[in-house]
C-alpha cells in the first residue's frame, strides 16, 4: 500500500507554500525557459500559417508555375523563352491541367488616364489567371477568349492601380493608355489580402499581398504584338485539378520542357507544394535552433531547482527520518519529493506561458512577424517543464529515499 | 507467546577500518502486555537495541522476533510496513513535523497506511481525544506545550493500534509535572494491555515499569522486578 498521488501533491503543495520565495526563486530559469519555447513556438506556427495564408491567396497547393531557371549558365545554350507554337504544344500535351496561362510581365510601365500616370506592372495573361490564381473580379469582368483571339484593347486593373487611377471614380468603361495603346477598362479585382498579425490582432497598413493589387492586366496576345513586341514568353503558370495530381503534373511538364530544350535546364518548373516543404525546412533549421537555446535554459533551470531541492532534503533530513519511522517507505519518500519538484516546475511552466502569451504581441511588432499561439504549444509547455521536474527531481527524491532513518532521526 | 524476542543479537558499527560493537550478544524476551523499561548509561548500546526493535536499524548478527515474525531478515519494504503497522514510535525530542497541525500529524501514520482521509480524521481525532487534546487539533506543534506536544506525539504512535508503544526517554525534555502526567498515560496504556518499552537512564521513570532490564556496554546485566 502506498501514499496516494493526491496526497503526494497535497504534501508538496504545503511544502511549496511553506517556502515561497525559495519555491519563487526557484523558478525563474524554468519561466524564462518555458516563455522562449512559447514565443519561439508562436514565431514558427506564425511563419507556417501565414506561407499557407500565403499559397492559399495564390492558388493553393495545385499551383505549378514554368519560369527562367536563373541558375543555369546561358553559354550553354538552348532558347530562354517558348515559341507560341511551343506553347500550344505544351498546352496539348497536358490535357489534364485545370488552367494555362503563359505570361509576359513588364515592370515600371506608366499607365496614363489624362494627366495622371501610375507606373506600374503590366502583365500580359490568358483568361486562365484569374483560375490559377483563385482571384475573382470585384466589378465588370475578366478576360474572355475573344479578347485574345482579336487583341483586344482592354484592361482589367488591380484595386490599388482603379484606385491611384481613378480615386472614388467608377472605372468601368473608362479609358486609360499605355505607350500610344488606348485601353478600356473592362472589370477591377478584389483585393488581395493578407494581413500581418500580432498575437491574433492584424497588424493595420501591413498587406504582404499588396504587390498583386498594384498590378494591370491585359490579354497576353495585347501585349506582344501592341506593347512591346520584343518582350517573349518566358512564365507559364498551370494549375493542376488537384493536389495530389499537381506533383504528376509538375513531373510531366518537368520532361516536357526538358525535351523540347534537349535536356539542358533552361527552365525551372516548381510546384507550390514544392515552394512550401522548403519553406518548412528553412523554418525548421530557425526552429531547431531557437528550441535548442530553450532547452538549455530549461536545463540550467533544471539544475538550478536540483541543487535547491538537494539543499531541501538536507535540511529536511529529521522529517524524512520521522517520516520513515512511522511507516513511510523508500517509495513514498521518492515520490513525495518528485512530486514536488514536479509541481515546481509546473508552476513555473504555468508563469512562463502565461508571461510568454503576454510578450507575444511585443515580440510580433519588434520583430515584424506573425505570431500565432495554439493550445497544442501550451500542452507542449506544460509537458516539457514538469519533464523538467521529474528529469531533476530524481537525484534529490533519490537521496532522501536513502536516508539512513537511524541517523535521520539524530540529525539536529 | 512472547511479544519480542532476541537472541544472540549482535550490532556492529564500521568506524573508519575498525568496527565499534554496539551490542555483544544480546538475548531477551518481553511478553505481551508488559511494560518494561530499558535503562544503562549513555553510549551503553540501549539506542542501537531500541533502534533494532523498532526495525530501523537491522542487526549484523543473531535473531529477532516480533510478534511471531522474523524481522532481522526482512527488507526495508517490509520493515517500513512493521513500523508502519506493528511500532509507535515516541521520542525524546518530540519529532513531530513543524509544518503540519496536530491532526495531520497524527494522521500522518494512516496516511503511509493507505487509509482514505475520512477514516485518517476519525482515526486520528479519536485517539487525540484519549490523550486530552480535543481541542488543540488545529494547532501547530509550536503552539503548544512540550507535555501537549509529547501526548501529540503518542497519539501518533497509537493511532495505527500498534502491538508495541517504543519510547526512547519520552520525559527527557520535560518539566517533572509533564513528565508525570505522560508517565501515567504510558501506565494508562499498559492497563489497557499494550506493550509498553520505555528506554531511559532515569530510575523514577524505570520505576514505572514491571521490569527493567539493564544494559551496559552492549550486554544485558542484570533484569530486575521492582517491589
Amino acid at each position: 500500500m502506498s501514499i496516494s498521488l493526491l496526497e503526494s501533491v497535497q504534501v508538496g503543495l504545503a511544502d511549496i507554500k511553506m517556502r515561497k520565495l525559495r519555491s519563487a526563486v526557484t523558478v525563474i530559469g524554468i519561466i524564462l525557459g518555458v516563455m522562449s519555447i512559447m514565443v519561439v513556438l508562436s514565431i514558427v506556427n506564425g511563419m507556417n500559417t501565414a506561407t499557407l495564408a500565403w499559397m492559399n491567396e495564390r492558388g493553393g497547393l495545385t499551383r505549378i508555375v514554368i519560369s527562367r531557371n536563373w541558375m543555369y549558365d546561358q553559354r550553354k545554350g538552348g532558347q530562354d523563352h517558348f515559341t507560341l507554337n511551343e506553347i500550344k504544344l505544351i498546352r496539348d500535351m497536358i490535357p489534364e491541367a485545370l488552367a494555362f496561362n503563359p505570361t509576359i510581365q513588364q515592370w515600371g510601365m506608366a499607365v496614363r488616364r489624362g494627366d495622371l500616370s501610375y507606373s506600374t506592372e503590366v502583365v500580359g495573361v490568358m483568361p486562365d489567371m484569374v483560375v490559377i490564381e483563385e482571384w475573382n473580379v470585384q466589378t465588370g469582368r475578366f478576360f474572355v477568349k475573344p479578347d485574345v483571339e482579336w487583341n483586344n484593347n482592354v484592361i482589367v486593373l488591380g484595386s490599388t492601380a482603379a484606385r491611384e487611377l481613378f480615386g472614388g471614380l467608377d472605372p468601368l468603361r473608362q479609358y486609360v493608355s499605355i505607350g500610344d495603346q488606348q485601353f478600356m477598362v473592362i472589370g477591377v479585382l478584389r483585393e488581395k489580402l493578407i494581413a500581418r498579425r500580432g498575437a491574433g490582432k492584424a497588424i493595420a497598413g501591413e498587406n504582404a499581398l499588396e504587390y498583386l493589387n498594384r498590378r494591370v492586366f491585359i490579354p497576353l496576345s495585347t501585349m506582344l504584338h501592341k506593347i512591346s513586341a520584343d518582350q517573349k514568353i518566358d512564365r507559364i503558370e498551370v494549375k493542376a485539378a488537384t493536389t495530389e495530381g499537381a506533383q504528376a503534373l509538375r513531373q510531366k511538364l518537368d520532361n516536357i520542357i526538358l525535351n523540347l530544350r534537349q535536356g539542358r535546364d533552361v527552365f525551372a518548373v516548381t510546384s507550390a507544394k514544392e515552394q512550401l516543404d522548403t519553406m518548412r525546412q528553412t523554418s525548421m533549421i530557425f526552429t531547431a535552433i531557437f528550441v535548442l537555446i530553450a532547452v538549455i535554459s530549461l536545463f540550467v533551470g533544471g539544475i538550478v531547482i536540483m541543487n535547491i531541492m538537494l539543499a531541501s532534503v538536507k535540511e529536511r533530513t529529521r522529517e524524512i527520518g520521522v517520516r520513515i519511522a512511522i511507516g513511510a517507505r523508500r517509495i513514498d519518500i521518492f515520490v513525495q519529493f518528485v512530486i514536488q519538484t514536479i509541481l515546481i516546475t509546473l508552476s513555473g511552466g504555468v508563469l512562463g506561458i502565461i508571461l510568454g502569451y503576454a510578450m507575444l504581441d511585443l515580440v510580433g511588432t519588434y520583430l515584424d512577424v506573425t505570431v500565432i499561439a495554439s493550445t497544442g504549444m501550451i500542452w507542449t509547455a506544460i509537458m516539457v517543464s514538469a519533464g523538467v521536474g521529474l528529469l531533476f527531481g530524481i537525484a534529490p527524491a533519490l537521496r532522501a529515499a536513502n536516508l539512513d532513518p537511524v541517523k535521520a532521526l539524530r540529525e539536529e | 507467546m512472547a511479544m519480542i524476542k532476541t537472541s544472540n543479537l549482535i550490532k556492529d558499527y564500521p568506524m573508519g577500518k575498525v568496527s565499534v560493537r554496539a551490542l555483544c550478544g544480546v538475548d531477551m524476551q518481553i511478553e505481551e502486555g508488559e511494560f518494561v523499561a530499558i535503562m544503562g548509561p549513555s553510549g551503553s548500546g540501549k539506542s542501537t537495541l531500541m533502534h533494532i526493535i523498532g526495525c530501523l536499524d537491522s542487526p549484523s548478527d543473531g535473531e529477532y522476533c516480533l510478534d511471531g515474525h522474523e524481522v532481522s531478515k526482512l527488507d526495508k519494504n517490509d520493515l517500513a510496513q512493521i513500523r508502519n503497522k506493528k511500532i509507535g514510535f515516541v521520542f525524546q525530542s518530540f519529532n513531530l513535523l513543524p509544518h503540519l497541525n496536530v491532526l495531520k500529524n497524527v494522521e500522518l501514520p494512516l496516511l503511509y497506511a493507505g487509509l482514505s482521509s475520512r477514516m485518517r480524521k476519525i482515526k486520528a481525532e479519536e485517539v487525540l481525544d484519549s490523550v486530552g487534546l480535543s481541542d488543540r487539533l488545529r494547532h501547530k506543534p509550536s503552539e503548544l506545550s512540550g507535555g501537549q506536544r509529547q501526548r501529540v506525539a503518542i497519539a501518533r504512535a497509537m493511532v495505527n493500534d500498534p502491538a508495541i508503544l517504543l519510547a526512547d526517554e519520552p520525559t527527557g525534555n520535560l518539566d517533572t509535572q509533564s513528565g508525570g502526567d505522560i508517565l501515567e498515560i504510558f501506565s494508562q496504556l499498559h492497563q489497557k494491555g499494550n506493550t509498553v518499552i520505555i528506554v531511559t537512564h532515569d530510575p523514577a521513570v524505570a520505576q514505572r515499569a514491571g521490569r527493567i532490564i539493564r544494559i551496559i556496554d552492549g550486554r544485558i546485566t542484570d533484569v530486575d522486578l521492582p517491589a
